[in-house]
């Protein structure tokens, strides 16, 4: 009887991850597929080695949701970051933002990096 | 679906092309003479944590930024490109120089 109820919630499990990958009733995307993206330009870690793309890893989550919201309304204006940032609904630009903030980064607040600080 | 893909990458390329030579020719700039120039950032830059008034969001961490990516931040809003209303009067009262010399002292900071 266990067996049968084991299999039977796993089935349910299988479908249902079916179902989400499909993107049908799916709530969101998850962070790693909707990065795959970004990856080409910011790195795969976050870290942009192309020095004319920002570094996302550790950058504060709020300031880079504002940023895709305002390249989302074209109040921030970039040829390639618009056409991004359109395909993106309110939670993934939350899911996004809070997956790079959380990365390990190289970014810093200038707080100990101003003259006479050190 | 591939059409956006494809119109995408076409997108990319273009804008890559224009950026990379847009600052290709200018020299690079001092960092030490950056240094020296970035004590009004700090006042929003410098406190962890900080807060834009309105709408309410963290002022960005910009220690560590990348060069080129501050070089074009600071240009655009000196040329009115990039809507804050504070950062616009910071990037008019920079010369281009002043502004390659930031970014030069900014990228070299590591946490």
């Amino acid at each position: 009887m266990k067996s049968i109820v084991l299999i039977a919630s796993l089935a349910c499990g299988v479908a249902f991850n079916a179902l989400a990958a499909e993107g049908g009733a799916a709530p969101g995307k998850n962070a790693e597929e909707l990065s795959k993206s970004c990856a080409a330009c910011h790195g795969a870690d976050g870290n942009a080695t192309n020095a004319q793309y920002p570094r996302l890893a550790g950058q504060y989550h709020d300031y880079l949701a504002r940023s895709l919201q305002e390249y989302k309304t074209g109040e921030r204006q970039n040829a390639i970051m618009a056409g991004f940032a359109k395909t993106l609904s309110e939670a993934d630009i939350d899911t996004l933002a809070r997956f790079y903030a959380d990365m390990p980064g190289k970014l810093d607040d200038l707080a100990h990096h101003e003259q006479g600080a050190e | 679906m591939p059409r956006i893909v494809l119109a995408r990458c076409a997108a990319l390329l273009l804008a890559a092309c224009f950026t990379t030579t847009a600052l290709a020719d200018d020299p690079k700039g001092d960092p030490q003479v950056g240094h020296a120039l970035v004590y009004t950032c700090g006042g929003c830059h410098g406190v962890a944590g900080y807060h834009n008034a309105y709408p309410s969001y963290h002022v960005p961490r910009i220690g560590g930024q990348n060069y080129d990516y501050l070089v074009n931040a600071l240009t655009e809003y000196k040329k009115g490109e990039r809507a804050h209303p504070t950062m616009r009067a910071q990037g008019e009262s920079l010369s281009d120089q002043d502004i390659r010399n930031i970014a030069a002292y900014l990228s070299s900071i590591t946490p």
